[in-house]
């Protein structure tokens, strides 16, 4: 069977290595509230921008901001999709019954903590929940999909 | 559903990888099927009683609680 939307094979490596390295410096950046200590200013357009809480709505218009995390989410996002979603080396339908299952339990897995948090968790603290959303998915799937592919290649030969 | 893959692959003279490197899939899928862990795909299927020379039916078969 053909499939036509993974990446090619040789994306795996390169994007995983950048995928956790990137990840790891997302998280420790927003955990150690670090953006603010690196930042670099640049015009950005803006769809729907404002300063702070309280400032006026811009509206398709361009606005001052950092952007050194729209530059690092941006590599954790891309690199992320193309590890997850990237060609296994023997690529065959098993792998692909492996990888929906994978991607149905990760959504379940996913919303079933999100709809905990959305009940628990109330504040400003929530705010940190709806940044875990951004990528939670990606993530469990990315866990349980290579825990997975692990379990398969790691079977015993069972031969007479 | 049973299968009886072990069986043809053992009257064919054929291990696994060489069973998985015909039909082009991985060792993994192979072990997979033998152990009823795994139900193919038609097309998978239809290539193992080609190579096998046999028809589907006489390698797969229903079980009671299919």
């Amino acid at each position: 069977m053909k499939t036509s939307y993974l990446f090619a094979h040789w994306f795996k490596t390169i994007s995983g290595i950048l995928f956790v390295l990137s990840f790891i410096l997302f998280v420790s950046f927003y955990a150690f509230d670090q953006f603010g200590n690196f930042e670099y200013k640049a015009k950005v357009f803006a769809i729907i921008g404002n300063d702070g809480f309280l400032g006026n709505n811009d509206i398709f218009d361009w606005v001052e901001n950092s952007i050194v995390d729209e530059v690092l989410a941006t590599i954790v996002i891309v690199s992320g999709v193309v590890f997850a979603f990237a060609k296994e080396k023997h690529e065959d339908e098993m792998v692909q019954s492996i990888r929906l299952h994978s991607l149905a339990w990760a959504t379940i897995a996913n919303y079933g903590i999100l709809l905990f948090c959305y009940l628990f968790v109330y504040g400003l603290p929530f705010l940190n929940v709806l940044m875990g959303a951004m990528f939670s998915q990606l993530i469990i799937f990315i866990i349980l999909f290579r825990y997975k592919m692990y379990r398969f290649y790691t079977t015993q030969q069972d031969e007479e | 559903m049973k299968n009886n893959i072990k069986v043809q692959r053992a009257i064919h003279n054929l291990t696994q990888q060489d069973l998985a490197e015909r039909i082009q899939v991985s060792r993994q899928t192979i072990n997979a099927l033998e152990a009823g862990k795994y139900v193919p795909s038609t097309v998978l299927a239809l290539k193992l009683a080609k190579l096998f020379d046999k028809s589907v039916n006489d390698i797969f078969e229903l079980e009671a609680t299919d």
